[in-house]
């Protein structure tokens, strides 16, 4: 193995080694057991399969490590799931107590999104250094409840604001050792990215609408009625489904091409004092990765979700790389400190998306 | 414990050393001699570890190990297999029994088995069988709960008000009333008429008791038994409480569903919504049965041809036959078969 020495401009790829039949050893083995032991073992099984991505990520010739702990993540699981029977059992006594739990989950999610990003950021590490996020409870307020209001007022004209000040919370707070990362995209990238979606939705509907009407010859609309008798055949049944066959493509391509523009947005500003980060992933390709994903995924059963995470995964490091003035060596760890893993897990349970 | 058989002696691994401090890499060679004693030697530096000190992390696939040392430095290693040697004898060598598990194909083959019969069983027994239980366990008003507002929204959308002769409206309300006489109070029964319009010959139960029946049904009925079969099917959705259940059952599907997916698609709301709708439909075939079951007993046990049922049913169903609709996956069994079981 050679280490990389020289301090001079270059740009470091990143490159992933996760293999789907080896994963899928590793997935299947997870699933069982946390079936057999009646999710206890959930815990477990997420620790071990984060290691596998993280491991199998490398830059510069050193790999990423995941540390959180199996028990920390499983009582915190338990603290989640606690919480939840509180909650059912309370509003089915009380029905009336229900805004009162909406207003304390409101309440409560700056919070645990500052949890859950602090324990991952600190259970991550890259050559023995330990990543970091940094917030309190106000400025993740402001993120995820006053812009969120200010979406609503603004009947979601501010949402790619929001878009744009979510990547800021998660990036500008993030930090390597001592080293913190900074974030100097504009508002007006994410307006672009909106617009540029929204345009292409008002196109492809226009298309739609104006093919659509000439393939069916009739449109009759019946909801599902549990006393209904309907015999269905073959040319009548594409016909039931083409709505379906075309909706979801262009439903999924928009999504795609927001989710993919976001992320290289998020990534090529995002920097460190002589480095900087570049993503160059392609709408079209992860349209069709996740367009083949889906149908793979929906055929097997489920049992190619290994092979459709690991496409995925490997994708889009392959086109992430690091730029760098210097070489890798000169950050400075940090103070550590533990968090609890409570945050993050009651933000899974209750559905709350953390990534980029 | 510690004093275990010595690993081979003079084995080397080459290795990268990360002190902890800094995020620098160093290259290093890692010496395994005898009695657990470990050397470490790079370019400007020496030191010595006992084996038992060391915190090496388990194998997971062909990743890189890390070797933690007692003095907070690291070191990544890629030579799994001679880890896994020198760990061979070693007490401390936890968690490498699910490598082991990983790396055998009977086992991988037999976790795919489990894991495949766990989630047909729990999707076609389980959870109904769990959302039967509960049903049992809540009160009816849970039930009327369900279906608030829904027949105000199909008035406003769907339906118009029946024209329905009131003398025929007069003779069927008092064969509904002397059907629900036998039934458990608890439950609010009504039979209102409606013209169905766009969804043709057809008739509902909400879980608030009401049960909904199309004039176009009527019109298609020859005689008023055919309709008592109907309603009797109705009453046996109603009795079985299966929009509470379904309501249970589904999310639960749902649920499960949404859970083993993950990110495995950007909408991977779609991932879980056509799965879910299969599962739906098929729990809603189950619940078909059932009701039929009920109205097979109801005729039975009343003296009502059993035929009658059967008549109507085919007669609906060659209505129905040229009719384009909007839903995907027909929520009855066989119409063939379901006719056939009332005409023996």
């Amino acid at each position: 193995m050679e280490t990389t020495m020289n301090p001079s401009p270059q740009t470091l790829p990143f490159k992933f080694h996760g293999k789907s039949g080896e994963y899928f050893r590793i997935w299947i083995v997870n699933v069982v057991l946390s079936i057999l032991t009646l999710g206890i073992y959930s815990a477990w099984a997420k620790v071990r399969n984060k290691r596998y991505f993280y491991s199998n990520t490398e830059l510069d010739g050193s790999t990423f490590e995941y540390l959180a702990n199996p028990i920390a993540i499983l009582k915190g699981r338990l603290l989640a799931l606690g919480v939840f029977a509180v909650y059912s059992v309370t509003v089915w006594f009380i029905p009336l107590s229900e805004p009162v739990f909406v207003l304390a989950f409101i309440a409560g999610l700056p919070w645990l999104i500052v949890r859950a990003m602090t324990f991952n950021a600190r259970n991550s590490a890259f050559r023995n250094i330990r990543f970091d996020f940094n917030s309190n409870y106000l400025e993740a307020a402001k993120v995820f409840i006053g812009i969120p209001l200010l979406v609503m007022l603004t009947f979601g004209l501010a949402y790619p604001y929001f878009a744009y000040r979510y990547r800021d919370f998660l990036i500008n707070n993030s930090g390597f050792g001592t080293t913190g990362f900074d974030f100097d995209a504009q508002a007006k990238h994410f307006y672009l990215i909106y617009l540029k979606a929204f345009g292409a939705l008002l196109l492809l509907g226009l298309l739609v609408a104006v093919t659509l009407p000439a393939l069916i010859p009739e449109v009759q609309s019946a909801g599902q009625f549990p006393n209904q008798e309907m015999p269905v055949q073959g040319p009548q049944l594409f016909l039931m489904m083409l709505p379906l066959l075309v909706v979801f493509p262009v439903y999924m391509l928009i999504g795609t091409y927001i989710h993919t523009a976001t992320l290289n947005t998020a990534f090529n500003h995002a920097y460190t004092t002589g480095q900087r980060f570049s993503s160059k992933l392609k709408v079209g390709k992860m349209f069709w990765i996740y367009l083949s994903n889906f149908v793979a995924v929906l055929l097997s059963l489920g049992l190619l979700i290994p092979w459709a995470k690991i496409r995925i995964a490997r994708y889009r490091l392959e086109n992430l790389a690091l730029h760098t003035e210097d070489d890798l060596d000169g950050v400075i760890a940090g103070e550590q400190q533990r968090v609890k893993a409570t945050g993050e897990e009651l933000a899974e349970v209750l559905d709350i998306d953390l990534g980029f | 414990m510690g004093q275990t058989s010595a690993p081979e002696e003079g084995t080397d691994v080459s290795a990268r050393y990360y002190d902890g401090r800094t995020s620098g890499a160093t290259a290093v060679r890692l010496s395994f001699g005898c009695r657990g004693l470990v050397t470490l030697t790079g370019a400007a530096q020496s030191a010595n570890y006992k084996l038992e000190d060391l915190d090496i992390s388990t194998r997971i696939g062909n990743t890189p190990r890390l070797i933690g040392f007692p003095d907070g430095g690291k070191c990544e290693v890629n030579d799994n297999d001679t880890i896994d040697r020198l760990l061979k004898n070693q007490a401390t060598n936890r968690g490498g029994w699910l490598h082991t598990l990983e790396s055998h194909y009977l086992f991988v083959t037999v976790a795919i088995l489990v894991t495949l019969a766990t989630s047909t069983m729990t999707f076609k027994y389980g959870l109904p069988w769990l959302a039967e239980r509960s049903a049992h366990a809540l009160p009816q008003s849970v039930d009327r709960s369900l279906g608030k507002g829904t027949l105000d929204i199909l008035d406003r959308s769907l339906f118009s008000p029946t024209t329905l002769d009131l003398a025929i409206q007069a003779r069927l309300g008092r064969r509904f009333a002397e059907m629900i006489t036998t039934l458990p109070a608890g439950r609010d029964y009504r039979l209102l008429f409606r013209a169905g319009n766009s969804i043709g010959a057809n008739a509902f139960a909400l879980p608030s008791g009401t049960i909904v029946m199309t004039d176009e049904l009527v019109a298609a009925s020859e005689n008023d038994d055919e309709l008592v079969a109907i309603l009797a099917h109705e009453i046996g959705h109603l009795e079985h409480r299966h929009s509470i259940r379904m309501a249970m059952q589904s999310s639960a599907a749902a649920l499960i569903i949404a859970a083993v997916s993950g990110d495995v698609v950007s909408s991977s709301s779609l991932l879980v919504a056509l799965p879910t709708v299969l599962i739906h439909s098929s729990y809603s075939q189950e619940f078909e049965s059932e009701a039929d079951d009920y109205a097979w007993h109801y005729l039975v046990d009343n003296d009502i041809p059993t035929g009658s049922f059967a008549s109507i049913l085919s007669r609906i169903a060659e209505d129905k036959r040229d009719s384009v609709v909007s839903q995907y996956l027909s929520s009855h069994p066989g119409t063939r078969v379901r006719i056939q079981r009332f005409i023996e």
